[in-house]
């Protein structure tokens, strides 16, 4: 419980009665009534095979699932297709960032820099990293390197935004005030200017994030022997829905955690910053 | 000699790139050492404008400002300015804010660590040193912007509406919180307000500005009552009389 | 009047150096392609793809269609998902922001579809309804909801609580607060939601033909790789480009016509 000056927050529980018309409105009872009714609409529908067979029956998913963890699929179990999806993941945005970010800073501090970089940013922007992946294809073959090159395309152009428009929209006075301490000009980009862009710098992380798992999945099922897209590819190739719902589930959990990754990451670093409730 | 010499400064500026705007005109005054100088005036009559010329954040478009009797060359650590909307940073603690100025000096951290610690506890922040600004009310983070400000030892305190953004039960405390420690570690302030309680509260003396764009010199108002002073003094009462009846401000 | 109006000089200097960066840009490019430093398999240079531009406004070769079928085709399907997915998702956002029920019942398996990219559906869909314009569609509504969801639900928690309290001691019912309040108040962020959702909408769009199709500009690309024809490549990749910042730029205006009274 925080204390501010001359006002302290006391925190009172009260028990209420317990009424059972309370309990439907109750947020976690629906939740757990909610997500019991998908499992269930999901069974009848696959049941009574509304797709024409194309919906697995939810057990059938999981004990896919647990085959692929044992039975390896072109080679691969379950966790070396997801670490071989996150493995191009994390090089990728590894690239992508270091490159994107401190060129977005740059840009935003040097009013050249800005305007050589800025109108080949603007032109390269509007194209959706996806439709680079022929392109990529053609120069790299359909190793590694075409994934990974798409994944930086795609990691680089809201790294980039954020890290420019962070710098842009520090409160202009905060660099008064270190002019005011006695500050130099290196001073007030390195106390402040890098501080106060973090958020923003962490914004863009996780938005490229998710634009690089679309990515790479992307990739994967175009032109490649392992990982998630891959999974769910060879689930339609062998006619096996199941497989392919397994993988969609994988990736969701595999997405889901980096997502974790990046958040605790930016707790350590930005302590201080205090947003929106998590959406 | 005085302290502080504004001689005919005027100001002007460009606004969305196509408005000239004609801020400041003909300002002159003077600052004695240690002396508590408030500049009164309604809004939008430089007053800000004018603390950041002497801060040497802007330059006059004409006239000059000296600062014992050189000429003002840009911002200083010889001179503090604190902000009306706070402007602490946000990712450091109250310690990391008030100990910034000595640390832009090269001090070591041992020595910076100590003065920033007597300012904190100067100001009353006692115990609060780990705390960040989002966790502080705002009558807290002025008080960490003024043991910022004066943890450099500036000659020169420069206060710009600093309780503005306060509730009225807030400001009072501040005003004699502000009396404590100027009592406590005399400086040279110029401090900003539209308030005339809050002049008259403080002022050793009170230049007013009027007009709106531009901002003009007004009557010059010596505050001689003894400190500390009574919102409900008659003699309070009666000077605060004096200036609304000199100026265009309204309670 | 205290205001006077000044004519500022923009630095041209500035100016003059993005046109040489970007020109040099694009001789660069062309001198790479016209001198072999890059084979032409793998590379066309501005002006092949501007050639190229030129003769597909009206040959149907090689990929069988003219270039503004392809772009129609694309719009048609970006569209339909499109606005299937505003039509659903704005209203599960804003119902889901104000009513517990409705975000009860509905959040989990929002936050179960939500981590899953949508094109990790394509396999799925293809199971269900094959290569045709339905499985498109429905790869781009899943792609637009998202966005529109969230805005909105963010849109509806973010109403002032005050606005909240005041309409209670009028007696408001619940619904009549949401109605008259709570959507009102949350319409700018469900319009930021139209712009996101677009993006992401084309985006996924150019996904999903790039697998399964026989027109439209993602086919266009996937062909060009194909026939190893690089300028039909980066031909599409530009109108895909092209098309997109157009669309952003009619939404915009549309939106700032619409929402010109409101402060963003």
């Amino acid at each position: 419980m925080v204390t501010i000056a001359n006002e302290i927050k006391v925190e009172v529980k009260e028990r209420g009665q317990f009424r059972p018309l309370k309990l439907l409105k109750n947020r976690w009872f629906l939740y757990a009534l909610s997500l019991a009714g998908f499992i269930y609409l999901w069974h009848w529908t696959a049941e009574r095979r509304v797709f024409g067979g194309g919906l697995p029956l939810p057990w059938d998913v999981l004990v896919q699932l647990g085959k692929l963890t044992v039975d390896p699929l072109a080679g691969k179990n379950l966790f070396e297709h997801t670490w071989a999806s996150t493995r191009r993941i994390l090089i990728g945005f590894a690239i992508g960032s270091s490159i994107a970010v401190p060129l977005g800073l740059f840009m935003a501090l040097n009013k050249y820099a800005n305007a050589i970089v800025k109108p080949i940013f603007d032109l390269l922007k509007p194209m959706p990293p996806i439709a680079w992946i022929s392109i990529s294809i053609l120069w790299f073959g359909i190793e590694e390197t075409p994934k990974v090159f798409i994944i930086v395309i795609g990691t680089v152009v809201p790294c980039l935004l954020n890290a420019y428009n962070g710098v842009r929209l520090v409160e202009p006075q905060l660099y008064d005030v270190v002019k005011m301490l006695g500050g130099t000009r290196k001073d007030e980009i390195i106390q402040v200017c890098f501080p106060a862009a973090f958020p923003a710098i962490f914004a863009g992380l996780q938005i490229s994030l998710s634009i690089a798992w679309t990515c790479v999945i992307a990739a994967e099922l175009v032109a490649a022997r392992s990982g998630l897209g891959f999974v769910t590819l060879q689930g339609m190739t062998l006619s096996r829905p199941a497989m392919t719902v397994a993988g969609m589930i994988a990736i969701a959990v595999a997405a889901w955690l980096t997502t974790l990754l990046v958040s605790g990451l930016e707790r350590i670093v930005c302590p201080w910053k205090r947003g929106l409730e998590n959406v | 000699m005085a302290k502080i010499v504004c001689d005919r400064v005027s100001k002007e500026f460009i606004q969305k790139g196509k408005i000239r705007v004609h801020v400041l005109e003909e300002i002159s005054l003077e600052v004695k050492e240690n002396e508590f100088l408030v500049i009164l005036g309604p809004g939008q009559s430089g007053k800000s404008t004018l603390l950041r010329i002497i801060a040497g954040l802007e330059t006059p478009t004409s006239g000059s400002v000296f600062i014992d009797g050189k000429p003002v060359d840009g911002p200083h650590p010889s001179r503090g300015l604190v902000f009306q909307s706070y402007m602490l940073f946000a990712w450091k603690t109250v310690m990391g804010n008030v100990e910034m100025g000595p640390k832009l000096r090269g001090l070591p951290k041992k020595e910076r660590r100590e003065i920033a610690q007597h300012y904190i506890n100067l100001v009353g922040l006692k115990g609060f040193e780990k705390y960040y600004p989002h966790q502080l009310s705002g009558g807290m983070k002025q008080r960490v912007g003024i043991a910022r400000a004066y943890a450099n030892n500036p000659d020169i305190m420069l206060l710009d509406e600093p309780f503005g953004q306060l509730d009225a039960q807030t400001r009072y405390f501040m005003e004699k919180e502000t009396v404590r420690i100027w009592e406590a570690e005399k400086r040279t302030v110029v401090f900003v307000t539209n308030n005339i309680d809050e002049a008259v509260y403080l002022a050793d003396r009170i230049v007013t500005l009027k007009g709106k764009l531009p901002g003009r010199m007004g009557p010059t108002f010596v505050v001689d009552l003894p400190r500390p002073r009574e919102h409900t003094d008659q003699a309070f009462l009666e000077l605060r009389q004096e200036i609304i009846d000199s100026t265009e401000l309204v309670l | 009047m205290p205001y006077e109006e000044v004519r500022v000089r923009v630095p041209i200097g500035l100016r003059i150096l993005s046109v040489a960066a970007l020109g040099a840009f694009l001789l660069g490019w062309e001198l790479v392609v016209r001198l072999d430093v890059v084979p032409s398999t793998m590379l066309a240079s501005p002006s092949q793809v501007m050639g190229l531009f030129a003769i597909k406004l009206t040959d149907p070769q090689p990929d069988g269609a003219v270039l503004h079928v392809h772009i129609w085709t694309s719009i048609q399907e970006a569209f339909t998902g499109y606005f299937l997915s505003l039509l659903v998702g704005i209203p599960l956002g804003l119902l889901m922001g104000w009513f517990v029920v409705a975000e009860g019942l509905f959040r989990p398996v929002f936050e179960l579809i939500r981590p899953i990219p949508p094109i990790a559906w394509i396999p799925l869909t293809i199971f269900w309804f094959g290569i045709g314009l339905a499985g498109k569609v429905f790869i781009i509504w899943v792609a637009g909801l998202v966005p529109c969801v969230i805005n909105s639900y963010v849109g509806v928690k973010m109403t002032n609580p005050t606005l909240i309290q005041m309409a209670r001691t009028y007696g408001a019912s619940d619904w009549q607060i949401f109605i008259k309040i709570c959507v009102p108040s949350a319409l700018p962020m469900v319009f930021g939601a139209l712009q996101i959702s677009l993006a992401y909408c084309w985006t996924n769009l150019v996904g999903a033909e790039l697998l399964a199709a026989d027109t439209g500009l993602g086919y266009l690309i996937t062909m060009g790789r194909r026939l190893a024809r690089p300028d039909l490549v980066i031909l599409g990749m530009l109108m895909v480009g092209l098309t997109g910042a157009v669309i952003g730029v009619m939404i915009d205006y549309v939106e700032r016509r619409l929402l010109a009274g409101i402060r963003r």
